[in-house]
C-alpha cells in the first residue's frame, strides 16, 4: 500500500478524519473546561491554605485542603477519572463530558492551588502589612494587593499546567469520551494501520502544546519587560 | 501648657509582649505604661533589639500584645470586639522599607486607601493625593510606578500614602534606616515640616540630632522597657539612667 493510498484509507475514506476533528474538539473543550474549574477550585484550596499559615484561622478547612492536594498529587488521574465516573456518578445519568470537565478540573485544582499558593507566600509580608496599617482586612488586602501581584508571578506556571492538562486528557478515553487518543485508536481499530492516526494524533497535540507554550514564553517576556 | 490635663489620645497601660515559640517565651517588653496627646512628637530611641518595633506594631497591632490595654481615642483596641481596622485608618504607619505597592502608579498607592476604605470619589482622593504630593515635592511623579523610584523618593510616597488617609496618628518605624546617606536629608526635612505642621508623630529613629531638634518628648528603651522619658534638652545634658548614658557615649 503507497502512502497515497494508506493516508486515504486512514483519513478521507468514510470520512475518518472526522474522529479526529471531532476528538480535538473533546480534547480542546475538556483542557479548557478543566482549567477554568481548576482555577477556581486551585484558587479556594490556596485562600485556605494561606489564610491558615498567615493568621492560624481555619484548622480544619486547611486539613481537608491539604487532604485533598494530597490524595489528587499522590494517584494516578486514571484512577481518579475512573472513580469518578463508575463511584461517584455510578448511579447518576450524568454526561460523559460532564464527568471529565469535572475530573480532570478537580484533579487540575490540586495542582494550580499549589502554583498559586507558592504565589502568594512568594509576595513580602511588608505588602500584608503595607495594607493593614492603612486599615485594609486581610480579605482586602489579598484581593487589592497580594492576589494581583501573586497571579502575575505565576501566570507561566499557570500556563505550563494547561499544557500538561491538555496531554492529560488522553486519558478520557478510559471512560469512552471520544477525545483525539480515541479518535485515532478509532481509526486504527477499523483500518488496521496504526501508524498514520496515532502518528497524527500524535503531531496534533505537539501543534497545540507549542502554540501553548509560545504563549506563555511571550506571556513571561511581557511580564519581564513591564517593570510593574 | 500642662499636658498631663488633657485626655491622651493614645494610653499604654501595662503593655506587655511576649514571641513564644514551641520552645520558649520570649519577653519583648514588659509592663509599659505610657501616654501620648495630640500633637505630640514623640521620639524613642534605644539599642537595637530593646523592642522599639514591637512597641509600634503593638500601638496599631500589627503585633498582638500579651497583656495590657492601648486605649486610642478612648477605647481599649485591644478589647476582642474591636473593629481594628477602622482604628488604623487613623493610625498611619510608615515602615523602615517603605513597603509601596508596586503593582500601583503612585497616585492609586495614595487614592486606594481613601476610594475603598473611606468611600470618597476617584476624584476628591486625586485632589487630596495632588496636595500631599506637592507637600513631598514629588507632584510630577503621580504617574511613574514605585520601582521607578529613588529609595528617598519612595519613603516620602510612603509618608503621604499614610497622610491620604488623613490620620491622627503617624508611627515611623526607623524611616531612614534603609536609606543611603544622601537620601536621609529629604526624608527627615518631610517629617519636619509634618511636625511643624502639628502632625502627632511618633517616632522610632537612630538620628539623635534629628530628634533633638524636632521632637517634643524624648523616650529611651532597652531591657525591655522606657527606662527614660525627658525633653530634648534634658535628654542629652542631663541623663540620669545608667544604660541611657551608656547609650548617648556611644551614639554621639
Ligand atoms: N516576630 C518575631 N518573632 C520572634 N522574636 C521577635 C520577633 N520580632 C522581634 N523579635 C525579637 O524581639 C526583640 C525586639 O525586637 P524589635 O522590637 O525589632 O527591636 P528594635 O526595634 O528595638 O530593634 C528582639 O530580640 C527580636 O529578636
Ligand atoms: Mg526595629
Amino acid at each position: 500500500m503507497s502512502l497515497k493510498e494508506n493516508l486515504y484509507l486512514n483519513f478521507i475514506k468514510e470520512d475518518r478524519y472526522m474522529y479526529l476533528v471531532s476528538g480535538l474538539g473533546n480534547t480542546l473543550l475538556i483542557t479548557i473546561v478543566a482549567v477554568v474549574v481548576g482555577i477556581l477550585v486551585g484558587f479556594l484550596l490556596a485562600y485556605i491554605r494561606t489564610t491558615h499559615d498567615k493568621t492560624g484561622k481555619w484548622k480544619v478547612a486547611n486539613l481537608f485542603a491539604q487532604l485533598y492536594i494530597t490524595v489528587i498529587r499522590g494517584t494516578p488521574m486514571v484512577l481518579q477519572l475512573l472513580i469518578v465516573y463508575f463511584v461517584i456518578f455510578a448511579s447518576v445519568n450524568v454526561p460523559k463530558i460532564i464527568v471529565a470537565f469535572i475530573a480532570f478540573g478537580l484533579n487540575s485544582g490540586a495542582y494550580v492551588a499549589e502554583i498559586i499558593r507558592a504565589g502568594i507566600m512568594s509576595i513580602d509580608q511588608g505588602q500584608f502589612e503595607a495594607g493593614a496599617s492603612l486599615g485594609f482586612s486581610y480579605t482586602q488586602s489579598m484581593l487589592y494587593f497580594i492576589l494581583p501581584q501573586a497571579i502575575k508571578n505565576v501566570l507561566p506556571a499557570l500556563g505550563n499546567e494547561m499544557i500538561v492538562l491538555l496531554k492529560e486528557t488522553s486519558v478520557a478515553g478510559y471512560i469512552a469520551m471520544n477525545d483525539l487518543t480515541r479518535g485515532a485508536d478509532i481509526i486504527r481499530s477499523q483500518t488496521y494501520s496504526a501508524f498514520a492516526p496515532l502518528l497524527m494524533a500524535a503531531a496534533i497535540y505537539l501543534f497545540f502544546v507549542l502554540i501553548f507554550d509560545s504563549l506563555v514564553k511571550k506571556l513571561e517576556r511581557n511580564l519581564k519587560n513591564s517593570d510593574h | 501648657m500642662t499636658t498631663d490635663q488633657k485626655t491622651p489620645l493614645i494610653e499604654v497601660k501595662h503593655l506587655s509582649k511576649a514571641f513564644s515559640n514551641s520552645r520558649h517565651d520570649l519577653e519583648v517588653l514588659t509592663d509599659i505604661n505610657v501616654n501620648f496627646y495630640e500633637g505630640d512628637v514623640a521620639f524613642i530611641v534605644g539599642p537595637s533589639g530593646a523592642g522599639k518595633s514591637t512597641f509600634l506594631r503593638c500601638l496599631n497591632r500589627l503585633e498582638e500584645a500579651t497583656a495590657g490595654e492601648i486605649y486610642f481615642e478612648g477605647e481599649n483596641i485591644l478589647g476582642n470586639k474591636v473593629d481594628i481596622d477602622r482604628h488604623r485608618q487613623k493610625m498611619g504607619m510608615v515602615f523602615q522599607q517603605f513597603n509601596l505597592f508596586p503593582h500601583l502608579s503612585v497616585m492609586s498607592n495614595l487614592t486606594i486607601g481613601p476610594i475603598k476604605l473611606q468611600g470618597i470619589s476617584k476624584e476628591e482622593a486625586e485632589e487630596r493625593a495632588n496636595k500631599l504630593l506637592k507637600r513631598v515635592k514629588l507632584e510630577d511623579r503621580a504617574n511613574s510606578f514605585p520601582n521607578q523610584l529613588s529609595g528617598g523618593q519612595k519613603q516620602r510616597i510612603a509618608i503621604a500614602r499614610s497622610l491620604c488617609m488623613e490620620p491622627d496618628v503617624m508611627l515611623f518605624d526607623e524611616p531612614t534606616s534603609a536609606l543611603d546617606p544622601e537620601m536621609v536629608g529629604e526624608v527627615l526635612e518631610v517629617m519636619r515640616e509634618l511636625a511643624e505642621d502639628k502632625m502627632t508623630m511618633i517616632v522610632v529613629t537612630h538620628e539623635m540630632a534629628f530628634a533633638r531638634e524636632v521632637a517634643n518628648r524624648i523616650l529611651f528603651m532597652a531591657d525591655r522597657q522606657i527606662l527614660e522619658e525627658n525633653d530634648p534638652v534634658n535628654f542629652f545634658e542631663n541623663p540620669k539612667n545608667e544604660r541611657l548614658r551608656a547609650f548617648l557615649d556611644k551614639m554621639i
